[in-house]
């Protein structure tokens, strides 16, 4: 599973950093379980994978070994438990395997716990932290919860009202209200 | 090697020590002050970034090859932690607190007299076995004068007179209380409710633009008020109006003169010669090379890890300080202790909270429940904590907060977090916690940091009075939030690591029992000064920063008193 060749992997037209084609494709997969698309976009449509990877190859380099040793694992057991690859899953089981993860119940991997909540966090990041760091994309993340993202400040404190801002996010030093 | 004496070595420029250096350049003296992190800049601090800041907590990145050993019972190995409170950079933590800006009430510095040896501890049926308990050898009327000016230095606001169970004051705070929000509001009606007390908790952030008036220090410059961004907590501020030395106090020291700084330089001992004094430090310099600066005064001003770190590290084979220095009572590093961080949510499916706008100190508290304001009779504990509304921010610290009972992924997750993101608050306490001998820092047998100094090791449990208290102030905050409306509440118990850690250089009168006296002076060593929570004797139901700060103008004020040390 893991690629050797030194060439750009792409992945949804996006060029990987850390991770491989197959690799990307399982971590999509399973943040679409932990974050998932109801009536409403989740992990996959706010591009939290690509946030990871851009984590992995940067801030949380030190996480990539756990990463794959994670994903290898998991793999072995969808096989080894319903006789096909995580993909080729259903929802429930796929479920089913994250429960399991996150109960420490994957044989093939000790410390299993730790890593579905470093996935789980990381997939998080990727659905609400600043878009500057490749997730949240057209802040998809700030829209279903309600944060307008990163005011300059409330000149209202909106109690018990909606927050009638559109989400904005920025990237380069603050600027005062004048200078937008 | 220099050769050149200064008047002063200052061991870390963060709160304390960049208002110490404040006060003793602009007294004439010459102050040669060390900082082990950067002097950061405004990009650095300011963005509202909360993946850098909550989640990958880089205002840690200027620190994370310094950890501390972390365990709770000494069978343990204890395990590495880098996510304790100071930050190690030029202006220190005041960069990034909350800005809970409380004086400690008068009964906090009588713990002993008041409740111990009148028999209050026996009545509320409270087992105080280990526990070392002593009174301050100083009281609230004797720092009134230096809480006022740091309130007035730094441009506190608040409400003078609304809290019933707050010391007397010489003068109101300079600035009226930070807007309030809608959960402030919530929770003040439901304590009135309640016949509790609410009252906005002072917070160090301007809620207007703020400059000191006279008689005050008018040399400080002016800074802008609060915008409300909510990025507040564990972020630098954008528009400097959170209090922070970086840019009141320490510029002023800068324009003296009378300051050289010294950044990126680690501090690896403190130096004495036979007589028993100490004559300056060793330190690192950027490069990694080992130099020593001389000095007729040494001031420790670090974080409490480093500054019983630096007395251990400090010790000479012969002579008076085999044990480390200043420690001939044996307590340097003994009675260490700090708040258990105790939370209680609340869901509310009526009201929009919008608990992300505004900082977290503009707050509504109340001390019903904290020190010695309630009675205690068969409660099992003395003291208490204070309690009121906090700060909760960007979705990115607020996505653990689950229910439990809740799978914490998965569409129920993501429904529940749609949904009440922005219907939730919760309730912080500062559950007090009482000194005890085996709650200790020490150095760590085996792991160094990269310059190749011992880690502090910190051996840390809540024990009886503790556990019983933040199971009942849980209660009554459970109740508040009931009140104020919410569906669910639950109660998140402190995990095992405390905040706002204190102690581990006491203050006290008898050498034999403390380290420092009421001036922040060690009993052993003449002309070594150690200021900050670290001389805390005992806690309080409030964080710490008022009372440092307080603590640091007095140390100051007996420092440049003694003329003819400096001759």
């Amino acid at each position: 599973m893991d690629s050797k060749s030194k060439k750009p992997r792409a992945f949804r037209g996006v060029t990987l950093q850390a991770l491989t084609g197959q690799q990307a494709q399982l971590v999509e997969a399973i943040a679409g379980r932990i974050f998932p698309a109801t009536d409403t976009p989740g992990a996959v449509e706010a591009g939290a994978l690509f946030y990871i990877d851009r984590a992995l190859a940067g801030a949380h380099k030190h996480l990539l070994p756990q990463y794959k040793r994670g994903l290898r694992a998991l793999e072995r057991r969808a096989k080894a438990k319903f006789g096909s690859p995580f993909l080729k899953l259903s929802a429930a089981q796929q479920d089913v395997l994250l429960s399991a993860l996150k109960a420490g119940r994957i044989k093939e991997l000790r410390s299993g716990e730790e890593f579905f909540e470093i996935l789980r966090s990381h997939v998080l990041e990727g659905v609400f932290g600043e878009p500057s760091y490749g997730g949240n994309r057209d802040l998809i993340g700030w829209h279903l919860v309600g944060f307008p993202g990163q005011q300059y400040g409330y000149p209202d404190p909106y109690i018990n009202r909606v927050v009638d801002l559109e989400p904005v996010a920025w990237d380069g030093p603050p600027k005062k209200p004048d200078e937008v | 090697m220099t050769t050149n004496i200064a008047d002063i070595c200052l061991v870390g420029v963060g709160a304390i020590g960049g208002i110490l250096a404040k006060e003793l350049a602009s007294a004439g003296l010459k102050v040669v002050a060390f900082e082990r992190g950067p002097a950061v800049k405004t990009e650095d601090y300011s963005p509202r970034d909360s993946i850098r800041f909550i989640a990958r907590h880089d205002q840690l990145e200027w620190v994370r090859h310094e950890p501390t050993v972390f365990r709770t019972r000494t069978t343990e190995p204890g395990k590495l932690r880098y996510g304790t409170s100071p930050l190690n950079a030029l202006g220190g933590a005041l960069m990034h607190w909350t800005g809970q800006a409380s004086r400690f009430m008068p009964g906090d510095f009588k713990i002993y007299s008041n409740e111990v040896a009148t028999g209050l501890a026996e009545r509320a049926k409270a087992d105080l076995s280990e526990y070392d308990v002593v009174d301050w050898p100083i009281g609230y009327e004797d720092l009134e004068p230096y809480y006022e000016r740091f309130e007035w230095e730094f441009g506190v606001s608040g409400a003078a007179g609304m809290n019933p169970f707050a010391g007397p004051r010489r003068r109101p705070y300079p600035l009226p209380p930070l807007r309030h929000s809608g959960k402030m509001e919530l929770f003040a009606a439901a304590c009135r409710r309640l016949d509790y007390h609410p009252f906005n908790g002072p917070a160090g952030i301007l809620s207007q633009n703020y400059r000191p008036p006279p008689p005050f220090d008018t040399r400080i410059a002016e800074r802008p008020a609060c915008v409300y961004c909510g990025h507040c907590n564990h972020y630098g501020c954008h528009v400097q109006a959170k209090a922070a030395t970086l840019y009141t106090v320490i510029p002023v020291a800068l324009e003296t003169g009378n300051l050289e700084l010294k950044t990126n330089c680690k501090v690896s001992c403190v130096t004495t010669d036979d007589k028993g004094r100490a004559t300056g430090v060793k330190y690192f310099d950027p490069d990694g090379q080992l130099r020593e600066q001389r000095a007729r005064v040494v001031i420790l001003a670090a974080f409490v890890f480093d500054n019983v770190r630096l007395l251990l590290l400090s010790k000479t084979d012969r002579g008076s300080f085999r044990n480390g220095l200043a420690n001939s009572s044996g307590l340097v590093g003994k009675c260490f202790f700090g708040h258990g961080d105790l939370r209680v949510y609340g869901l509310f499916d009526d009201i929009i909270i919008n608990a992300f706008i505004g900082p977290g100190s503009a707050a509504m508290r109340i001390d019903d429940f904290n020190g010695n304001n309630f009675d205690h009779a068969g409660l099992g504990f003395i003291r208490g904590g204070t309690m009121g509304t906090s700060g909760d921010g960007a979705p990115i610290s607020r996505m653990d907060v689950v229910p439990p009972g809740m799978r914490s992924w998965g569409r129920e997750y993501k429904e529940y977090f749609m949904r009440y993101y922005t219907r939730t608050f919760d309730i912080h306490m500062a559950p007090e916690t009482l000194p005890r001998r085996d709650n200790r820092v020490d150095l760590d047998p085996r792991r160094r940091d990269p310059w190749g100094l011992r880690l502090p090791r910190i051996t840390f449990a809540f024990h009886q009075n503790e556990t019983k208290m933040h199971r009942f102030l849980a209660k009554i905050a459970e109740g508040i939030l009931r009140e104020a409306g919410a569906g669910k509440v639950w109660t998140e118990l402190p995990r095992p690591t405390p905040t706002r850690q204190c102690g581990g250089t006491r203050m006290g009168k008898e050498p034999g029992t403390s380290v420092v006296n009421e001036y922040c002076q060690t009993h052993d060593v003449p002309n070594l000064f150690i200021v900050g929570s670290s001389v805390f004797p005992t806690m309080s139901g409030y964080p710490a920063t008022a009372t440092i700060a307080a603590l640091a103008y007095r140390a100051a004020e007996y420092i440049t008193r003694q003329r003819d040390w400096f001759r």
